[in-house]
């Protein structure tokens, strides 16, 4: 096991799975809203190869009673009775603008590879993938926030000591899309009958509603971003204040010995400081982590975003031009 | 103590003694005495008054626990004694007033010592059981703690008790006389104090003569005494013996109190009958009077007992009596002695004032005397409601109103009457008709309390009967009343009476519209307009009232009336209360009138927003009130900010129907009780002189409308853009928030629709959703210039809709010509072009206009939202840069590092971020709340 923690994961879709997540999104999600799912599959050598999934189904307030892990069991045992891989390895999840670097998610996926240890998190981005790339991603819990997360300490020596930025909290698996041959074959055939005007979604050239729903996002994390630091800011220059107090009562504290022995009586006992001066409540780290993290994506979706439009923009200029 | 002990030990044989005798023969003195106190005893039983009852209830208690403690039981003692405190606090009103009654004391000290003896008594104290000597320590503990209440009678009683003894036999028997012969409780302690002062040596001389008449009473009688003192010397007596001496002691107590009653009878009969003619008098049943006591008798008589009056009336006067003002003078004196008595029958008494001023005109005793009378009449007509709240009947009403009418004809037509609050009761001067009459009261006083009765009895009618129209009826009346006092005041009233009655004329003026003046205005006099005929039915009463009360200055609009009266209460008021009134009703008066700039100057100059929270609440709620008409004023004459401004205070809060004081808002009651209901109801203002509360929320948000759509066209994509009116973007919301958007069908709902069509500069829908059949019959129609205002609304509504299309659409264009927009909007091309010119100069709009092709040149300066949105995060990142320096300058340990950074100025360019944030809080400021006068004043 060890060895393969340090290996990188190389994850082989079949399509079936990436079809079934994209209907499952298309039948259930609407705008922000989130659906989730199991993956199942098996791991061959360095390899995690998701097979098939299935979907949590979406329970609504009122059947609170639904046992969601009855429902996972039953639902695996049907598919090893079609003959299915039947090995829970990860769970999928869709996104909303590249939004899903939350609590939640690390909350999940540290169960799922603290249970299982080569489960994966499959994001898809339905905005994206409705643009005209397929944008499919699969993520990991770095060993050292897991390690943090088993510690349960996100204070902030303790994130500090584990000295983990938020670049390190995440690594991506790098996915291959494998199809069957006859799949193959039968999509060659469709790319022959498929019109052109399938394809113009690639070269959409508007850009700017996009944009704007991902600046309205970066937006709000970084507001997020601002408390979070004003909170830690209040809490470190308390710490400070404290520190200098504790150091002034010591101070006074040896002075008053030192005259005392002078006088030739027995010096003041020593007292429980950290009972005379209780530290603050730290804050806790991990969301800042995590807001950074999010920020961190939303900023490389831009990036992205920009800079294939600008290609865009410059290929149409270009046409403009021609013409 | 000394003594006590001495007394009781020397009758201790002696009623040893007696107590065989008793044990005999129980029932034959039971009986026996039951037949002497037969009669006495039924009296008892009809009338028994609450002290008697209180007593009773004491003295039986007391019994039981002289009882327990004969036999010792303390558990029993304990919980009697608890019963006795209760009912002694029950009675504590009456112990109030008569002071503690002796034998109350009595017990206490007794109980007390006979406690004090036990306790000491160790080895009695092993033999009681648990439960009893439990009993002992508490009872004993308590009635220590008790007693300390009583200290100074406890001790009086223990220095002679015998005399408190004797005190109390003293005390039941006036009291049980008083009771039989009348119920006058007061009256009879009254003549027990006067001979309070006989009764120690009456005490021997009694007990003589009780124990010659009866041998049976005189014994029971010291075995009365010797029961009280039984605690201290015979704890040990059986059962048996404390029961029949019970009955003894009760027995001997009334044939005691018949013996003492004949007794005082008899000497009072004898010694100073001077003193004793007071209380004769007070005994009604004692018929020999001199004559003119026999008036004071029939006065008395009647009020007491209320016997049917007109039995009563010969007896005013004694035939014969010569009735001259003297007489007459007295007899109402003692009439108005009765009156705020309790049991005096008011309605009776109104009558006698009648009688005695018929009977005083009959004799033509002078005017004199009969203003006087008509005085007392009024005052007594406004007593009749016991309670602040009732207002008067009808017929009540009516008299009221004939008195005064009356009493102002007396006094028009005798100019040699002088009155005043201020003048003394012994120098008036009511007989000597060659000098001028002087009659002390005030007719200012009685005619305000006459306007303040009106007000009462308008507020508890509803409104929507007949019968207030009825009522509403007699406003003329009170008008006229007020117009003569006025007249009246004029000649002969100081100036600060003539101050409030011309604040009074001024209230009764202020809300009404003038119609003459109006249309005489209009050049349309005697033509009447068809938006007359629509006005409501209160307002066609009210031009009636005028019409009536108003003869006499028929000529004079009311506006020439109000700034007579209203200059000279300015000038002479040294009240301020008067002046604030007298401005704030000046204010409304014109604000109804429609004359805006005088409205408007005069609040301005007379400084009331500053200090109106001080005011009293039924100033503020006039002040609310001239607000709100300001408010509407301002919108009819097209000063939509104003109008906005004004009203904003009063919608805002959303009580606009308790500030304006038409009606109570529903709250629970935990905010509010009975008491402050009570209050807040009697300040409510009459039906007849409300705002239309739907017309003031009309006004208000269609004018929050027409400011609110164009600023938030303007400032779509401004982060800190702020609310104009609150309640505006509430109601928007809520017609957001509707699931189906039918038809409109409220006022509001007209409103949300016709914003929505603003929004999108479509006038037209606009239009016709402010200005339709529902609306108007709802809305604009109460204005009384509805041709004006309607005109003003559509131009508002076609220009706002023009300013919002150029915000909402400007970035469509590139350029537009102001013939198209004025083809759109339907305005001319001058206002048109003035219009845009506006929105360029204040930056709201980045154009220019091309002069010769008339057409708007968009620059296209504005950022597309993107470019906002960039620019807001980049402010955003700003923050948290600097945020993070901090943390990172905590680190390095630089305190205050961040404090001085301002000067490197390293983040802070901000200002290039704000593109136009100058100019925005310029903007801003004005829509701020206090924002109203101080832009106003910058007016000027």
């Amino acid at each position: 096991m060890a060895s393969r923690e340090t290996t990188v994961f190389g994850t082989i879709n079949q399509t079936i799975v990436v079809l079934k997540i994209i209907k499952h999104y298309q039948e259930e999600g609407q705008g922000s809203e989130v659906v989730q799912g199991v993956l199942l599959g098996l791991v061959v050598d360095d390899r995690l190869e998701i097979t098939n999934c299935f979907p949590f189904p979406q329970h609504t307030e009122d059947d609170a009673d639904f046992d969601e892990v009855q429902y996972q069991m039953e639902m695996m045992r049907s598919l090893r009775h079609v003959n299915i891989d039947h090995l829970h390895v990860g769970w999928y999840q869709s996104t909303y603008y590249g939004s899903f670097v939350s609590r939640a998610l690390l909350d999940s996926q540290f169960s799922y590879q603290h249970a299982i240890e080569e489960s994966v998190v499959l994001i898809y981005d339905p905005i994206k993938t409705a643009q005209g790339s397929l944008s499919l991603k699969a993520y990991r819990l770095t060993p050292k926030l897991m390690e943090i997360c088993k510690e349960k300490d996100f204070t902030p020596e303790g994130l500090k000591k584990a000295n983990i930025g938020f670049e390190q909290m995440f690594e991506e698996v790098p996915i291959v899309i494998k199809n069957s041959h006859l799949i193959n074959v039968l999509m060659w055939e469709l790319e022959d009958k498929s019109t052109v005007a399938d394809k113009h979604e690639l070269l959409n050239l508007s850009s700017s509603n996009h944009l704007e729903k991902s600046l309205q996002l970066l937006m709000d994390r970084v507001d997020d971003m601002s408390q979070d630091i004003v909170k830690y800011n209040t809490y470190s220059r308390n710490l400070s204040k404290q520190q200098q107090q504790k150091h002034q009562y010591l101070q006074r504290r040896q002075q008053e010995n030192a005259q005392r022995q002078s006088r030739g009586e027995p010096p003041l006992p020593e007292e429980d400081i950290s009972k005379l001066f209780k530290p603050p409540q730290p804050p806790p780290r991990m969301d800042t982590l995590l807001i950074a993290g999010q920020i961190n994506n939303y900023c490389q979706n831009v990036k992205e975003f920009t800079s294939q439009n600008l290609g865009k923009l410059f290929m149409a200029e270009a046409l403009q031009g021609h013409n | 103590m000394s003594r006590f002990f001495a007394r009781s030990d020397s009758e201790s044989e002696e009623s040893s003694s007696d107590d065989e005798i008793t044990d005999k023969a129980p029932g034959a003195t039971f009986k026996q005495s039951l037949l002497l106190s037969d009669d006495e005893e039924d009296t008892k039983r009809v009338v028994r008054s609450a002290k008697d009852k209180r007593f009773e209830e004491l003295t039986n208690l007391i019994k039981t626990i002289r009882n327990a403690m004969k036999i010792r039981d303390m558990s029993k003692c304990l919980e009697e004694f608890e019963q006795l405190c209760r009912a002694f606090l029950k009675s504590k009103n009456i112990v109030d007033k008569e002071g503690i009654p002796p034998f109350y004391i009595r017990l206490l000290a007794d109980l007390e010592d006979y406690l004090n003896q036990l306790w000491e008594d160790k080895e009695g104290k092993k033999k009681m059981n648990k439960n009893n000597a439990k009993a002992l320590s508490t009872l004993r503990q308590k009635i220590r703690k008790y007693n300390r209440d009583f200290e100074s009678e406890i001790a009086a009683y223990k220095e002679n008790p015998q005399e408190s003894a004797d005190e109390e036999e003293e005390e039941k028997e006036p009291e049980d006389s008083g009771s039989s012969s009348d119920s006058e409780g007061e009256v009879s302690s009254k003549s027990f104090l006067k001979k309070k002062p006989e009764a120690p040596s009456e005490a021997t001389d009694r007990s003589q003569t009780a124990k010659e008449s009866e041998d049976k009473s005189s014994s029971s009688d010291e075995d009365d005494d010797d029961d009280d003192d039984d605690g201290d010397w015979s704890p040990s007596d059986s059962d048996s013996r404390s029961e029949t001496s019970d009955k003894e002691e009760e027995n001997a107590l009334k044939r005691k109190r018949l013996v003492t009653f004949l007794k005082v009878k008899r000497s009072q009969d004898t010694e100073k009958p001077g003193v004793r003619k007071e209380e004769r008098k007070k005994k009604p049943k004692q018929k020999e009077q001199i004559e003119e006591e026999a008036e004071e008798e029939g006065g008395w008589e009647k009020v007491n007992r209320g016997v049917p009056l007109v039995k009563e009336k010969p007896k005013m006067f004694a035939k014969g009596t010569e009735i001259n003002t003297a007489v007459v003078v007295k007899k109402l004196n003692e009439i108005l002695q009765a009156r705020g008595k309790k049991g005096t029958d008011r309605a009776a008494q109104i009558e006698l004032f009648h009688a005695l001023a018929a009977i005083a005109a009959e004799n033509n005793l002078g005017q004199g005397i009969l203003v006087k009378i008509k005085f007392n009449i009024i005052a007594s007509l406004y007593d009749y409601n016991p309670n602040l709240a009732a207002f008067m009947k009808p017929d009540m009403w009516k008299k009221c109103l004939d008195c005064i009418d009356e009493l102002l004809d007396i006094l028009f037509e005798h100019n040699n009457i002088f009155i005043g609050e201020n003048i003394a009761e012994d120098s008036e001067n009511l007989a000597v008709s060659d000098q001028p009459f002087r009659v002390r009261g005030c007719i200012l006083t009685l005619v305000e309390r006459m306007d303040e009765e009106f007000t009462k009895i308008m507020q508890n009618t509803d409104p929507h009967s007949q019968e207030y129209v009825d009522n509403l009826k007699d406003e003329g009346r009170v008008c006229g009343i007020v117009d003569r006092l006025l007249t009246y005041m004029e000649n002969k009233g100081s100036t600060e009476e003539i101050c409030r009655v011309y604040l009074r004329r001024i209230m009764h003026t202020y809300y009404k519209f003038d119609y003459k003046a109006h249309r005489r205005s209009l050049g349309l006099q005697g033509e009447t307009k068809s938006e007359q005929d629509q006005e409501e039915n209160k307002e066609e009463n009210k031009e009636e009232n005028k019409e009536e009360n108003k003869e006499e200055s028929e000529g004079e609009d009311s506006a020439v009336i109000m700034d007579r009266l209203c200059k000279f209460i300015y000038a002479k008021d040294r009240t301020d209360r008067i002046r604030t009134c007298a401005i704030l009703c000046h204010i409304y008066h014109h604000a109804l009138h429609s004359r805006w700039y005088q409205a408007r100057d005069l609040m301005l100059m007379s400084h009331l927003q500053d200090n109106i929270q001080h005011a009293d609440p039924p100033v503020q709620i006039l002040y609310n009130r001239t607000m709100v008409q300001l408010g509407i004023c301002a919108f009819r004459q097209g000063m939509i900010k104003d109008a906005h401004n004004a009203l904003l205070d009063i919608q805002s809060s959303g009580r606009a129907k308790e500030l304006l004081g038409q009606g109570l808002l529903m709250r629970n009651m935990q905010e509010r009780n009975a008491e402050q209901e009570k209050i807040e109801k009697r300040r409510q203002v009459p039906f007849h002189m409300h705002i239309n509360l739907e017309l003031l929320e009309c006004v208000y948000l269609v004018s929050a409308m027409l400011l609110e759509i164009p600023y938030m066209a303007a400032h779509e994509f401004d982060a800190r853009r702020r609310m104009i009116s609150k309640q505006f973007h509430h109601q928007l919301r809520v017609g957001e928030r509707q699931p189906l958007l039918g038809p409109p069908e409220s006022m509001r709902e007209h409103v949300v629709a016709a914003s929505k069509a603003m929004k999108m500069g479509d006038w037209r829908t606009c239009h016709s959703f402010i200005i339709n059949e529902k609306m108007n019959s709802k809305v604009w129609d109460l204005f009384p210039e509805i041709q004006r205002v309607r005109e003003m609304l559509v131009r508002k509504i076609q220009e706002e809709s023009l300013r919002t299309y150029l915000f909402t659409y400007s970035s469509v264009y590139d350029s537009i010509s102001m013939a198209t927009l004025s083809e759109m909007f339907e305005l001319e091309m001058p206002t048109v072009h003035s219009i845009i010119s506006k929105m360029i100069i204040n930056e709201e709009l980045m154009a220019s206009l091309d002069q010769p092709t008339q057409t708007v040149m968009m620059h296209r300066t504005e950022p597309t939202s993107l470019q906002n949105m960039a620019l807001k995060l980049a402010e955003k990142l700003g923050n948290l840069v600097e945020n993070n320096e901090r943390v990172s300058d905590l680190k390095q340990g630089i305190y205050g590092g961040y404090f001085n950074r301002d000067q490197k100025g390293g983040y802070q360019q901000k200002q290039s971020y704000q593109r136009d944030g100058k100019s925005y809080q310029q903007k801003q400021s004005g829509y701020q709340r206090g924002g109203y006068r101080n832009q106003n004043q910058g007016n000027y």
